[in-house]
C-alpha cells in the first residue's frame, strides 16, 4: 500500500511541477526565450494565497484565483518591462540575464520584507482525509489534483479549439511566417505569458502549504522545473506533463526509499544524462530546431 | 550583438599592437604600483580583507567573461567550479597532506576539467540550453557538498584551513600569508598577471576564433573553426580561473561552508560581468570592485545588498547593455569632444 500511496504523492507533486514548468515551455515555445523570474511569480503566488487566507480568512480557494491573478499581472508586468523592449536586441541571452536581476531582485527584497522564517501555511483541507478502499488521500491533495488536471484540460482545449490558441501554436510554429498570416506577434506572446504566469501564480498557492514557505520557495521549484523542461523537450507541452509527474514520482519515491538531500541530484542526473544521450528530450517532436 | 563586438574590439585597440604601446605599458606600471601600495595606505586589516576578496571577484568575473563575453556561453556554474577549487585543495592538504602549492594547481584544474566534461555535454546545444544544465551542474554540486558528509562535513563545515606557507625570499626575508597585506599582494599579484594572460589571449588567433563563434557559429564554421573545440577551451580556461579563485578563497577565509558556493554566488559573478561590461576584459574588472566595494560602503542596508545587485542587473541590461565601460566611453568622448571613438 506505501507504493500506491507514495504515487499518489508523487502525482500530487508532480501535477504542481507541470503547472510550473508549462509556463516556462509555452513562454520558451512563442518566444525562444527562458524568463528566470518565473520561480518568484511562484514564490508570489505562494505568498498571496497565504495572505488571503490568513489576513483576509477567505476561503483557500478565493485564494488560489487570487494567486492566479496576481501571477497572470506578474507576468504581464514582466513581458512589458524585459521582454518586449529587449525583443529588438534579437539576443539568445540579454533576456534571460535580465530576468536574473528581475529574480534577485524579487526573492531578495521579499526576504528583507518577510524575513528567512518559514511561514507555516495550514489550509482547512489539510488535515481532512478521504478514504478510497485503502488508500487515503487529504482533501488539500484532492484539491491540487483536481485543479491541476482542469487545468492543464482547459489549456489543452484553449490552443487546440480557439482562433488564439491556433494563432499561439503558429506563433510557437514559426513567428515570422505567422506575422505574414495576420497574426498579432506581440498580442500572442503577451497572452502566452500571461497564461503561463497564471499557470505558476496557482501552482504557487497550490505549493505553499506543501513546501518550506519562505522567499526562496520558488526558486526550489524553479530548479526542477527548468529540468522538466528539458527532459521533456523545450516547448513540447505532452512531454512535459509526462516529465513533470516522472519527477513528482521520482522526488516521492527519492524520499521514501534513499533520503530527501539526493532528490536533486537524482533529477538533476537525469537532466544531464538527457542532455548527453537525447537532448531534445524524451520524447522529441521537434529536432531540428534546438539543437 | 555586433555593438558589443564593436566595444570589444575598441577594448583591445590600447594594446602594444597599436600605437597605445606607452599608453599600455603605463596602465599596467600603474597597476601594479596601486597593487604595491595600496596595503600601505589603507592599513586596516578589514578593509585590506575587503580587497582580498575584491581581487578573488575579479578571478571569477574574468574566468566568466571569457565564457559569456567572450565564448557567448552563459554558464551559471560559475559558484561550483569556484567551490571544486576550494574544496578539492583544501581536502588535499587536510586530509592526504600534499604541499599547498601542488594542491593549488590540482584544484585549479580540477575545476578547468569539471568545465571542459560539462560543457562536452552542453556545446552541441543552444546558449539556453548550456545555461541551464550549468545550473542544474551547480545544484548538483552544492547538494553534494552538503550531503557527502564523510568528506566534506556538510553544512558543519570545515575550519582552520591554514594560509598559504610563508615564503621565503632571498633579500626581503620570509612572507607571511596570515597577514592580509601579503595575502592581499599573493592573490591580487595571480589575478593581474591571470588578466594579462586573458589579454594576450583574447588578442591572439584563439580571442578572434572565440569572438567568431560568438557572433556566428555557422560562418565561423565556414572558415574552418571548430565551433564545439573553442566553447570547450573556453569553458575549461573560465572554470580554471574559478577553481584558482576557490582555492585562494579558502586558504584566506579559514573556514569552508557549502553556502559559500551555492547558486546566488554564480547570479552574483554574473552581475560583476554585466554590470562591468561582458565582452571587455577591463569591464569585469571594475564590475567586481564596484560591486564587492560599494555594498561594503553601503552596509547600513543589510538585506538589501542583493537587491542592489539584482537591480544593477537589470538595469544595465536594459539600459546599457555595455556597462560600466560604455558609460565610461561615452563619458571620455563627452570630454575629448570626438564623434567616435
Amino acid at each position: 500500500m506505501i507504493i500506491v500511496q507514495q504515487v499518489l504523492n508523487g502525482i500530487v507533486l508532480g501535477s504542481l511541477y507541470v503547472l510550473v514548468a508549462l509556463g516556462l515551455t509555452l513562454i520558451y515555445g512563442v518566444l525562444v526565450q527562458i524568463n528566470f523570474a518565473h520561480a518568484d511569480i511562484v514564490t508570489v503566488g505562494a505568498f498571496v494565497a497565504y495572505f488571503v487566507v490568513q489576513s483576509l480568512g477567505a476561503n483557500y480557494l478565493v485564494a488560489i484565483l487570487a494567486a492566479l491573478l496576481a501571477g497572470g499581472l506578474l507576468g504581464w508586468l514582466v513581458n512589458a518591462a524585459i521582454f518586449q523592449p529587449l525583443r529588438v536586441t534579437r539576443s539568445e541571452l540579454l533576456p534571460l540575464i535580465a530576468t536574473i536581476g528581475v529574480s534577485v531582485m524579487m526573492q531578495n527584497g521579499m526576504l528583507a520584507w518577510l524575513g528567512p522564517v518559514p511561514f507555516a501555511f495550514d489550509t482547512p483541507y489539510s488535515n481532512d482525509v478521504v478514504r478510497f478502499g485503502r488508500i487515503y488521500i487529504t482533501w488539500q491533495n484532492l484539491i491540487i489534483i483536481v485543479v491541476s488536471t482542469v487545468s492543464i484540460g482547459l489549456l489543452y482545449a484553449f490552443m487546440r479549439f480557439t482562433f488564439m490558441g491556433k494563432a499561439l501554436r503558429a506563433v510557437a510554429q514559426d513567428r515570422d511566417t505567422a506575422g505574414l498570416m495576420g497574426i498579432n506577434q506581440a498580442q500572442v506572446i503577451m497572452l502566452t505569458f500571461v497564461i503561463a504566469s497564471a499557470f505558476a501564480g496557482m501552482a504557487g498557492a497550490m505549493l505553499g502549504p506543501i513546501l518550506v514557505l519562505t522567499p526562496f520557495a520558488g526558486a526550489s521549484v524553479i530548479v526542477k522545473a527548468f529540468a522538466i523542461v528539458i527532459i521533456g523537450g523545450f516547448g513540447n507541452i505532452e512531454g512535459t506533463i509526462i516529465a513533470g509527474l516522472l519527477v513528482g514520482l521520482i522526488e516521492s519515491f527519492t524520499t521514501q526509499y534513499l533520503d530527501p538531500g539526493w532528490i536533486d541530484l537524482v533529477v538533476f542526473g537525469l537532466l544531464l544524462a538527457t542532455l548527453a544521450f537525447r537532448p531534445t528530450g524524451l520524447i522529441a517532436e521537434r529536432t531540428e530546431e534546438n539543437v | 550583438m555586433s555593438e558589443r563586438a564593436a566595444t570589444a574590439g575598441s577594448g583591445l585597440a590600447a594594446g602594444p599592437a597599436s600605437t597605445g604601446a606607452l599608453r599600455w605599458w603605463a596602465i599596467t606600471l600603474a597597476t601594479i604600483v596601486v597593487i604595491a601600495i595600496l596595503p600601505l595606505v589603507v592599513t586596516d586589516k578589514y578593509w585590506q580583507s575587503t580587497f582580498i576578496v575584491c581581487a578573488i571577484h575579479v578571478l571569477l568575473a574574468l574566468g566568466l567573461d571569457l565564457m559569456l563575453g567572450f565564448a557567448g556561453q552563459l554558464n551559471l556554474g560559475q559558484s561550483a567550479f569556484f567551490g571544486i577549487g576550494a574544496y578539492v585543495s583544501t581536502l588535499l592538504i587536510t586530509r592526504l597532506g600534499i604541499p599547498y602549492w601542488v594542491a593549488f594547481l590540482i584544484g585549479t584544474l580540477g575545476a578547468g576539467l569539471a568545465g571542459v566534461l560539462l560543457s562536452v555535454f552542453g556545446v552541441r546545444l543552444r546558449g539556453h540550453y548550456l545555461a541551464i544544465a550549468s545550473m542544474g551542474f551547480a545544484v548538483i554540486t552544492y547538494q553534494i557538498l552538503l550531503n557527502w558528509i564523510s568528506v566534506t562535513q556538510g553544512p558543519l563545515g570545515i575550519y582552520a584551513i591554514k594560509p598559504p606557507p610563508p615564503l621565503a625570499l632571498p633579500g626581503i626575508g620570509l612572507i607571511d600569508f596570515a597577514k592580509p597585506a601579503n595575502m592581499f599582494y599573493l592573490v591580487s599579484g595571480f589575478t593581474f598577471a591571470a588578466y594579462l594572460f586573458l589579454v594576450a589571449l583574447v588578442r591572439s588567433p584563439i580571442g578572434e576564433a572565440l569572438t567568431a563563434v560568438r557572433e556566428d557559429e555557422v560562418s565561423a564554421a565556414s572558415l574552418g573553426i571548430n565551433c564545439a573545440a573553442w566553447k570547450v577551451f573556453a569553458f575549461g580556461v573560465g572554470a580554471a580561473y574559478a577553481g584558482a579563485a576557490g582555492c585562494f578563497y579558502a586558504s584566506f577565509v579559514g573556514t569552508l561552508v557549502p553556502d559559500a558556493f551555492n547558486m546566488s554566488e554564480s547570479f552574483t559573478i554574473l552581475a560583476m560581468v554585466v554590470v562591468g561590461g561582458m565582452g571587455t576584459l577591463i569591464g569585469p574588472v571594475w564590475g567586481a570592485i564596484v560591486l564587492t566595494i560599494l555594498p561594503e560602503l553601503l552596509r547600513s542596508i543589510g538585506d538589501l545588498r542583493l537587491v542592489l545587485y539584482g537591480l544593477a542587473l537589470t538595469l544595465v541590461v536594459m539600459l546599457m547593455p555595455g556597462g560600466l565601460v560604455q558609460l565610461a566611453r561615452g563619458f571620455m568622448r563627452l570630454i575629448t569632444g570626438r564623434g567616435r571613438v
